[in-house]
């Protein structure tokens, strides 16, 4: 017998007839993506929306444009097809990694980028990890317009952003960052990651950091940047800078999480480790 | 709402209310029991099916969201006279398991080892199997029948 209860569903082929059924809908109203995150909404004792609006037959939104200046991203895009997408834009490596690397092939074949970004109580998205670290904004569209969001304004708005209001996309401009991203799952693969540290770095001609956007998830209920690690970062050498010794005083900034997967004082407890490997990843891409 | 699909060669509607996970509507009303409903949280692969060729967990998937698909359980994975390679592979190498996840692996095979899906090795194939728990024995003679099929000595 299903656990679900029976909510309708309605799927639009265009955006703007899924924003007019969501500006009708109201509160009664959710945007369905890849289901991966709202089909297990009975596991977590929550209850299911009155109807779903489902956006993955609606072609813009699963569209991704790159050209040298930035990416778009479609909020319907899935993260297979983002992860093949980005397959030449070494630049975006992060991204590209944290698409590729996370949950199993089955799932990345289904959940989405915007679905990644908008799972509510969702702790572990290797996605907006990524964006978060590669300064990426969002673009919010409702019935009468959109506005684009940084990703941090984004992340703290979320499960806020009220009825009739979908993610559209995704853009990420290509500013000469290098990226990387580092994940510890306790198996190889298949399950969620204890611990999430994406990176976006920028170097002067000395190769010494101009910029260290370091962003981590899956620590604390939502992703945030390690605002500390990267001041002291500011100007060492890329080649030299002990990373790891510089980010182990200042992981006290984080409060885990407990989790049945591991408690809180251990997801900080393997963050520097996580970040130095991730310069590395940097650095070996360099070169 | 009635949504209308392919499952296994043949066309089918069903009446089934639009969220219900597509799991459910095979066990349940077409009675095909070889994907089973284990995790529900799309960890397993118990469930997995090809929905239009491509590994699908059929326990997070809506019903509607396969209107006018294909979808092929491991039911529907048989040809008149000789297993399909994947099949006899895993029977020459000993690999057939109990019934729990081997359905699901079987399915997630047939599509891994297509031309062009997976590099024919241990650790690719590995990789494309995340996401398939066994708990009772294990994986490496399931992965020595995948890499023969792809090197074509099964």
């Amino acid at each position: 017998m299903s656990p679900l209860s029976s909510p309708a569903i309605i799927v639009p082929e265009t955006l703007a007839d899924a924003l007019a059924s969501l500006a009708e809908l109201g509160a009664d109203g959710t945007p369905l993506a890849g289901g991966t995150w709202i089909m297990r909404a009975p596991l977590r004792d929550e209850p299911m929306a009155h109807a779903y609006v489902a956006l993955g037959r609606i072609a813009e939104l699963r569209r991704i444009k790159i050209s040298a200046k930035r990416v778009e991203i479609g909020a319907s895009a899935t993260h297979a097809m983002l992860a093949a997408a980005l397959e030449r834009c070494d630049d975006l490596a992060a991204l590209r990694n944290a698409a590729a690397q996370s949950a199993n092939p089955a799932i990345r074949h289904a959940a989405t980028v915007g679905g990644n970004l908008c799972a509510r109580r969702f702790p572990a998205p290797d996605l907006a990890t990524a964006l978060l670290g590669l300064d990426a904004s969002v673009e919010v569209a409702d019935a009468a317009g959109s506005e684009r969001l940084t990703m941090e304004a984004f992340l703290a708005a979320r499960g806020a952003l009220g009825p009739g209001r979908i993610v559209t996309k995704v853009i990420v401009e290509r500013t000469g960052h290098r990226s990387a991203h580092s994940r510890l799952p306790l198996r190889k693969a298949g399950d969620y990651p204890v611990a999430i540290v994406s990176v976006a770095v920028r170097l002067d001609d000395a190769d010494r950091i101009v910029e260290a956007r370091i962003a981590v998830g899956s620590v604390e209920g939502v992703p945030r940047r390690w605002t500390a690690l990267e001041e002291a970062l500011a100007g060492q050498p890329i080649a030299a800078v002990d990373v790891a010794a510089i980010a182990r005083p200042r992981a006290d900034r984080f409060t885990g999480r407990d989790g049945v997967e591991a408690p809180g004082w251990y997801r900080v407890h393997v963050l520097p480790v996580l970040v130095g490997r991730a310069f590395a990843a940097l650095t070996s891409a360099a070169t | 709402m009635t949504i209308r699909l392919t499952l296994n060669g043949e066309e089918r509607e069903f009446a089934a209310p639009p969220m219900t996970p597509l799991i459910d509507v095979l066990r349940d009303d077409c009675h095909l029991t070889g994907a089973k409903p284990v995790c529900r949280e799309g960890f397993c692969g118990a469930c997995m099916v090809l929905v239009d060729g491509i590994p699908t967990v059929s326990c997070l998937t809506p019903i509607a969201l396969v209107e006018g698909g294909k979808v092929e359980t491991v039911e529907g994975l048989t040809s008149a006279d000789t297993p399909p390679p994947v099949q006899a592979a895993l029977e020459a190498h000993d690999a057939v398991q109990c019934g729990m996840c081997f359905p699901g692996m079987v399915v997630s095979l047939t599509h891994l080892t297509q031309p062009g899906e997976c590099d024919a090795s241990r650790a690719a194939i590995k990789a494309g199997l995340t996401g398939h728990v066994c708990r009772c024995t294990g994986y490496e003679r399931i992965v020595d029948a995948a890499l023969a099929v792809m090197e074509g000595r099964q």
